[in-house]
C-alpha cells in the first residue's frame, strides 16, 4: 500500500467521507468535513496512525494532503 | 502444588503476539464485537474507532435510541467519536446535541434548543473554575474558615446549576469536573499537607455526592478522577490538544470518558440485570474439580489461584451492587458441595447463591429453571462462563440472556466484569444491600411450607397463619422515592400497568394533592422482605379515584399481601368520601400474572374496557380477612385528612 493509499483511508476515516473524496491535491477547503475540529481530529488520527508526535505549531501547515504527504515523508514515513 | 498442564496454555490464540484489527471488523453480530472488544489487548486509534463504529451500526439494528446532551465549559465535539464508538457496540442510536460553548444556563429554560432535543441524557463537561472564580488561582494559602466558605460557595453554585437544569425535562443528569492537568499544589508534601488542595476537593465531592442523593433525583456525578486514575494522569491528558484546542482529553481518556457515559446510559435503556449466573470450573476456580479434584485445582493464596480468589472477592462487590448470585455448571454436585463446604480458600459459600444448578443438564434448560424458581425473566439474567461452547449455546438458545466469556489468561479474570454495563447501578437501597439476604428468607419459606406439606403454589391459611405476617404501609413516603421510582421501573411481572417513572416523576407524585401514593414492606417469622409494593392513585375527583400503577414484588406473592393491600387502599379512599374506584390492566409480553387479578377483588370490566369498582354499594374487605396485620405510617407531605389505621 503506497503512503498515499493509507493516508488516503485514515483521513477518509477520520473525516467520515469517501476514500475518492481525498486525492493527492485535496485541501482542508475542498471538504465541508475537514474544519477546525476535522483538523484536530486528523492531527490525532495521523500521530496514532504512523506513530507520530507532531507538534501543535505543525498543526496548522498540515492542511492539505502534499502538505501532510510532506511531512510524513520528512519523518521518515514511506 | 503442581499445576499439571497449564488449562489455559492450550489456545492458539494466545500465542499471538500482535492483535489483528481487522478481526474486530470481521465480527457478525453485536454480541460478537462487544466480546471482541473487551478482549482486545490495545489502544483504538481514532480512525479505528470511526471504522468500528460504522461497523457496529451495520451490524444489527439499535436496540434503542440514546439522545444525549452536552452542555460543556471546554471543547465537546471531538468526544463524539468515542461516544458513537461506545454507543453503537451498546446497541443505542446515538444523536448528540451540543450546547453553545459555555455555561449556557439559556439552555435550561422551556424551549431552549436542549430541551427540544428531548434528551434521555444531559452531560455537563465543566472546569473545576467554573464553580468558583478564586479555584483559578491557589487556594492552599487561605484560611481555614476561608476554605470551607469557598467549599459552600461551589456547593451552592452545583445545587444552583443543577436545579436550573434538573426544573427542566432533560432526562437524567450527568454532572463532570474536569480534573487538574496539574500535579498537587504542594507536590510531594500536598497529602499530608493541612491546605491541601486535594484534601478539599474530597470534601468538596462528598458533600456534592451527599445532596445528589438525597435531594437531587435522577442524576448523577461521574467522578472524572477515577477515569483519571484508571488511564493515569499523563496518560488523560493531551496538552497539545488543550492549549490548542481546548480539547484536555488523550483519546484513551476520551474513550474511557465516553465508555462511561454510555454505560450510565445502558443502565436507563435496557432492561434492569438482576441475577448473575457463574460457572464453576475455569471460572470460580482454575481448572475442573471432577477431575482435579478440591487439592488440585487453581484456588488459593499462589499462581494463578490467587487470580480466582480476587475474583470471587470481586464478584462479592456486584452481590452489594443488589445482583443475586446464581450457579449453574456441569459438575456432580457433591464435587461443588465439598469445596463450598470445605475449600479454605473458596470465598462464595452456599449462603451467597440465592439458587444453584449442578448437573449435566444443557445450560440453557437450568437458566430457564433458575428464572421460574427466582421469579425473575431471563433478560434480567447475566451467565458467566469460560466455555467457547457454553457462551454460544446460551446465546443461541436465549439470545435475552446477556453472555460474558471469562478470558483464558487467568490474570484477565478478576477485572472480566468491571465494563459490564448492565452491572452498574444508578441508586442503592437498602434492599439491594440485602437482595441475598431476602432470596435466602425466601429459601427458607419455601422449605418450610414444603415442611408442612404445601408444596403447591397455593398457599393455605394454616401455613399463613404461621408466618406471622406484619405489613407496614406507608403513603406519600419521601424517605422511600428511591426505592418507589426503582420498583416502578423493574417490576414486569406482577405489574397492572407497566408505567415507568424516574425519581422526579415519583417525587412530584408523593408533593401532589391529587395523587396518593402508597406503599408497603412485609415482615414475618423469617425476616423483612423491605419495600415491595407501591400502589399510585390518581384523585380524579373527591367521589373518583383511578388506580395509575399497581405493582409488587414477585418475592412475596402467594401470601395475601396484594389483596391486603389493595383493601386497605380502598377502605382509605372509601373514608375520604371516593365512591368509584377505576383500574387497568395493560397487558404485556411479561404480566400475564395479574390478567385476572382486578376481577378477583371485585373490580367489573366495564364497557369502557376499565375495570370499575363502587366502593359505597361494594365496600371493600375489612382488615381481618386477611392473615396479615396492616400497620401505618402517616403521611407528612399532604394537607388532607388524616389517617387512621
Amino acid at each position: 500500500m503506497s503512503l498515499f493509499d493509507r493516508l488516503q483511508e485514515t483521513m477518509a476515516a477520520t473525516l467520515k467521507v469517501p476514500a475518492a473524496k481525498i486525492a493527492p491535491d485535496t485541501r482542508d477547503e475542498d471538504l465541508s468535513a475537514w474544519d477546525s475540529l476535522g483538523q484536530v481530529n486528523l492531527m490525532m488520527a495521523l500521530e496514532q496512525t504512523f506513530d507520530l508526535y507532531i507538534e501543535v505549531e505543525d498543526f496548522e501547515r498540515l492542511k492539505s494532503v502534499p502538505a501532510i504527504l510532506d511531512y510524513l515523508t520528512q519523518h521518515g514515513i514511506s | 502444588m503442581v499445576q499439571p498442564l497449564a488449562f489455559w496454555a492450550a489456545d492458539s490464540d494466545m500465542a499471538k503476539t500482535k492483535a489483528d484489527f481487522d478481526d474486530l471488523l470481521l465480527t457478525e453480530s453485536r454480541a460478537a464485537l462487544q466480546a471482541a472488544l473487551a478482549a482486545w489487548p490495545e489502544s483504538l486509534t481514532l480512525p479505528q474507532a470511526q471504522k468500528l463504529a460504522a461497523h457496529a451500526t451495520g451490524l444489527e439494528p439499535a436496540a434503542a435510541p440514546l439522545r444525549l446532551a452536552i452542555v460543556h465549559t471546554y471543547t465537546s465535539d471531538l468526544l463524539d467519536p468515542w461516544l458513537n464508538l461506545a454507543a453503537s457496540t451498546a446497541g443505542l442510536a446515538l444523536q448528540t446535541y451540543h450546547a453553545p460553548y459555555g455555561l449556557a444556563l439559556q439552555e435550561a429554560a422551556p424551549g431552549s434548543a436542549l430541551v427540544a432535543h428531548q434528551p434521555d441524557i444531559t452531560l455537563l463537561m465543566l472546569r473545576r473554575e467554573d464553580l468558583h472564580p478564586d479555584l483559578a488561582r491557589p487556594i492552599t494559602g487561605l484560611a481555614a474558615e476561608r476554605r470551607d466558605e469557598l467549599r459552600r460557595a461551589c456547593l451552592a453554585r452545583v445545587q444552583d446549576v443543577l436545579g436550573r437544569f434538573r426544573a427542566q425535562p432533560v432526562g437524567h443528569l450527568l454532572l463532570t469536573l474536569l480534573p487538574s492537568p496539574a500535579a498537587p499544589t504542594l507536590g510531594l508534601y500536598d497529602a499530608q499537607a493541612a491546605g491541601s488542595e486535594a484534601v478539599w476537593w474530597a470534601a468538596l465531592k462528598a458533600d456534592l455526592a451527599g445532596w445528589l442523593r438525597e435531594a437531587c433525583p435522577s442524576s448523577q456525578f461521574l467522578d472524572l478522577d477515577e477515569v483519571q486514575q484508571q488511564v493515569g494522569r499523563n496518560a488523560f491528558f493531551d496538552r497539545r490538544y488543550w492549549y490548542s484546542a481546548r480539547f484536555p482529553f488523550s483519546a484513551a481518556a476520551a474513550r474511557e470518558f465516553a465508555r462511561r457515559v454510555v454505560s450510565l446510559a445502558t443502565v436507563l435503556k435496557t432492561p434492569r440485570a438482576k441475577v448473575l449466573v457463574l460457572d464453576a470450573d475455569n471460572t470460580l476456580w482454575g481448572g475442573i474439580i471432577g477431575e482435579d479434584g478440591p487439592d488440585g485445582i487453581a484456588l488459593g493464596p499462589d499462581y494463578p489461584g490467587n487470580a480466582f480468589v480476587d475474583f470471587q472477592r470481586r464478584i462479592l462487590d456486584f452481590q452489594q451492587r443488589g445482583l443475586i448470585l446464581a450457579m449453574c455448571s456441569k459438575n456432580n454436585p457433591a464435587d461443588v458441595d465439598q469445596v463450598l463446604e470445605n475449600h479454605p480458600h473458596q470465598v462464595l459459600r452456599d449462603s451467597h447463591f440465592a439458587a444453584r444448578r449442578v448437573n449435566w443438564l444443557p445450560k440453557a434448560d437450568n437458566l430457564q429453571s433458575l428464572a421460574e424458581e427466582l421469579n425473575l425473566g431471563l433478560d434480567s439474567f447475566i451467565f458467566v462462563d469460560d466455555s467457547d461452547h457454553e457462551c454460544a449455546a446460551v446465546r443461541h438458545r436465549l439470545p435475552m440472556v446477556e453472555v460474558i466469556q471469562v478470558p483464558r489468561r487467568p490474570t484477565d479474570v478478576p477485572t472480566c466484569l468491571d465494563a459490564v454495563a448492565r452491572l452498574e447501578v444508578l441508586s442503592l437501597t437498602a434492599e439491594d444491600l440485602a437482595k441475598t439476604e431476602l432470596y435466602a428468607q425466601e429459601r427458607r419459606r419455601r422449605e418450610f411450607s414444603e415442611h408442612i406439606g404445601q408444596p403447591g403454589e397455593v398457599a393455605t391459611g394454616d401455613y399463613l397463619a404461621q408466618l406471622q405476617m406484619r405489613m407496614q404501609v406507608s403513603v406519600n413516603s419521601r424517605a422511600h422515592l428511591v426505592r418507589l421510582s426503582q420498583l416502578s421501573k423493574k417490576t414486569n411481572q406482577f405489574n397492572l400497568t407497566t408505567r415507568r417513572y424516574d425519581e422526579q416523576q415519583m417525587g412530584a407524585f408523593i408533593d401532589s394533592d391529587d395523587w396518593l401514593v402508597a406503599d408497603f414492606s412485609l415482615a414475618d417469622v423469617f425476616g423483612d422482605s423491605g419495600v415491595v409494593g407501591l400502589a399510585l392513585w390518581r384523585l380524579v375527583s373527591p367521589e373518583r379515584a383511578e388506580l395509575d400503577t399497581f405493582l409488587m414484588s414477585c418475592r412475596v406473592i402467594g401470601r395475601e399481601a396484594e389483596s391486603a393491600f389493595l383493601h386497605w387502599q380502598l377502605r382509605l379512599l372509601a373514608e375520604r368520601g371516593v365512591r368509584e374506584a377505576v383500574a387497568d390492566y395493560l397487558p404485556t409480553a411479561k404480566n400475564e400474572l395479574v390478567r385476572d387479578f382486578l376481577p378477583s377483588q371485585g373490580f367489573a370490566a366495564g364497557p369502557d374496557g376499565r375495570f370499575h369498582r363502587h366502593l359505597h354499594q361494594q365496600p371493600p374487605r375489612p382488615a381481618s380477612d386477611f392473615p396479615i396485620v396492616v400497620s401505618t405510617q402517616a403521611e407528612p407531605s399532604t394537607p388532607t385528612a388524616p389517617i387512621a389505621a
